[in-house]
């Protein structure tokens, strides 16, 4: 095999993209797999290929130099699943390892279909009459369309496609996507259940926190026949769970998912940080504020009282937050102060806050306004746990003045000019 | 073709929020350059410090030694914070009702902290440039945090100073472009002075 040739042939594929990958790398990771470890050049290439795609976060190109000039313009293309495209037509071969309840009465059938490369939801729209697919067998499915779905890629069946049952009994073993790494689609994870949240929602069975050595994130589980809670601070191997994306923020949808239970422990990386700096902006909603009464719910209330899902709620509760930014001179954190820290912070109490909100003619504006001049300029470290970029402070200090620090600037001040 | 799907509007990346830089009065005074960072109407505008490093928004700590009114219909609160090194002219109008009021409240002298955003303006060609900050708030605060700034200002200026004199970055570049008369180990210097005036 020629290497140098194959090398650039992928070195070429990322060009297009804009990147520029290490030609003289790929040429020895190709040298090793086919010499060292016996791999057929052109898999050799393929899985150099989709390597670096993962590395730069895209899409896989499609397997064009060394397969071949296969399908003609237009045509289908036999691909895997982790290299389709949204927009293209394709053929592939995958086991379906979930089923879920259509949404529709014009889907027939929806659920999860894996291959060795990875998994996609897919649709069978009922005017296909498609063949109904059973759970743990394998299909080829021809001439079917990727396409995108609020932003997660999902594989439709039409009238066109045609589903052939396969004689495969292979069991695929995905490995699992550190939380960090996730993106939507279709996902899995080795994680701890860290924390169980209230169900918010008549329809819900059971959220929370799922954790392991790189982040968090939040799961769901809808109501389902069949379907089982899991238990707090146990460890699992999840697979095929759909990664959502909200707000920019992902979520992890377990119906369809296939969880094991395991006896493993996991460090989990409670995203613990500290942060020191000058608060230069107290936001809006901050101070004091009402929360919605409704057990579990505790959203905040609008001006009016108006929870955005239990409507109008004149028994609320008051509560006091802070959000705001913590800035270094470097960078800015978004920090949720919550309240026993507030109170410290600002050495006003609730229960003085309510006063003042219930007496003073501007009311919970007044509480906003201390706050914001007791706390805004002032030199703090916060400490708490990050999500989502947002630090939630459960302690923080109000920085001293160390002669030390000073002594030490002094020094490095006078300290010859460079 | 189906390649509508791709077209779909997609979030950007998560908002981040310009850090609010620390800088001395007596090197703020010497921008003379700011430019906009993008084409787009709220691309964000900076002025490059001297020192080499661009600022959209400062963060401040000194003595609010004198306010005043001005206009009828626009007014607008004029202010001078001074600081150990010199003097920054903060101003706040109509369009930061907020800042406007709370600079209104405060009754000079007091220590206070401003954070807001510098620009340079010219009254009318033939005058030298004046940096003037427009505020986006301001609070009064006790002299620890004055001190705590001026350490805090002091470590940024010097972190300037020394990345000056090792890898030139974009905007060290530019700094030395516009700045070719400025040597930015004279803010070594304005910082050892300004930690100097710290009484123990």
């Amino acid at each position: 095999m020629d290497y140098s040739e194959a090398a650039n042939r992928i070195s070429r594929k990322f060009a297009q993209g804009g990147q520029t990958p290490d030609v003289t790398k790929i040429e020895g990771k190709l040298r090793r797999l086919v010499d060292e470890f016996g791999v057929q050049p052109s898999e050799a290439e393929r899985s150099v290929t989709s390597e670096l795609a993962k590395e730069y976060n895209l899409p896989a190109p499609g397997s064009g130099g060394s397969s071949g000039a296969g399908g003609s313009g237009g045509g289908t293309q036999e691909k895997k699943i982790a290299e389709g495209v949204p927009g293209e037509w394709v053929t592939i071969e995958g086991k379906i390892v979930a089923l879920s309840a259509p949404a529709s009465a014009s889907i027939a059938q929806s659920g999860i279909i894996a291959d060795d490369s990875g998994a996609i939801r897919f649709v069978v729209w009922a005017k296909s009459n498609a063949p109904a697919m059973a759970e743990g067998s394998w299909y080829r499915i021809e001439s079917a369309v990727m396409d995108e779905y609020k932003g997660v890629a999902n594989l439709k069946v039409h009238s066109g496609t045609t589903i052939k049952e396969i004689a495969e009994d292979r069991s695929l073993i995905p490995t699992p996507t550190p939380i960090k790494d996730l993106r939507p689609g279709i996902g899995g994870v080795r994680a701890k259940f860290v924390q169980e949240w209230e169900a918010n929602h008549e329809r819900m069975l059971q959220s929370g926190l799922l954790g392991d050595e790189t982040g968090t994130i939040k799961f769901v589980i809808w109501k389902e026949p069949g379907k089982e809670k899991l238990v707090p601070g146990a460890v699992y191997n999840i697979f095929y769970a759909q990664v959502d994306e909200f707000n920019g923020r992902l979520s992890l949808n377990l119906n369809a998912a296939t969880i094991l239970q395991e006896e493993g422990e996991i460090a989990v990386s409670g995203g613990e940080a500290a942060f020191t700096g000058a608060i230069v902006h107290i936001a809006p909603g901050s101070g004091i504020i009402k929360r919605c009464p409704v057990e579990g719910c505790n959203r905040a209330l609008s001006r009016q009282n108006y929870c955005p899902v239990h409507e109008i709620q004149p028994k609320f509760v008051y509560d006091l937050r802070i959000k705001g930014w913590l800035d270094d001179g470097e960078k800015t954190h978004n920090v949720l102060i919550q309240r026993d820290v507030v109170e410290a912070l600002t050495g006003i109490s609730l229960a003085k806050a309510q006063e003042i909100a219930e007496n003073n003619p501007l009311g919970m504006d007044e509480v906003f306004l201390q706050m914001r001049d007791a706390v805004l300029g002032r030199y703090i470290t916060c400490h708490g746990r990050e999500i989502d970029g947002r630090l939630l402070v459960n302690k923080c200090e109000k920085v001293a003045f160390s002669t030390g620090d000073h002594t030490a600037l002094l020094n490095r001040a006078g300290g010859a000019p460079s | 073709m189906s390649t509508n799907a791709r077209d779909m509007p997609r979030r950007e990346g998560q908002f981040e929020r310009e850090p609010a830089r620390r800088v001395f009065a007596a090197e703020l005074r010497e921008c003379r350059y700011q430019f906009k960072d993008g084409e787009d109407e709220k691309s964000p505008t900076f002025v490059l410090l001297p020192s080499g490093e661009r600022s959209n928004r400062i963060f401040i700590v000194g003595t609010l030694t004198e306010k005043t009114r001005q206009g009828e219909q626009n007014m607008f609160y004029r202010g001078r914070v001074v600081d150990p090194t010199g003097t920054f002219f903060v101003m706040a109008g109509s369009y930061q009702p907020e800042a406007m009021q709370q600079l209104a409240k405060i009754e000079p002298p007091q220590f206070v902290a401003v954070i807001g955003k510098a620009s340079i303006y010219q009254k009318d060609p033939a005058s030298a440039p004046l940096v003037s900050v427009r505020v986006e708030s301001i609070t009064v605060v006790d002299k620890d945090t004055r001190d705590l700034w001026v350490l805090d200002a002091a470590m940024h200026t010097l972190d300037r100073v020394d990345a000056f004199a090792k890898e030139p970055t974009p905007d060290i570049l530019k700094a030395k472009e516009q700045y070719p008369t400025i040597d930015p180990s004279l803010f070594r210097k304005i910082a050892y002075d300004a930690l100097a005036q710290i009484k123990m």
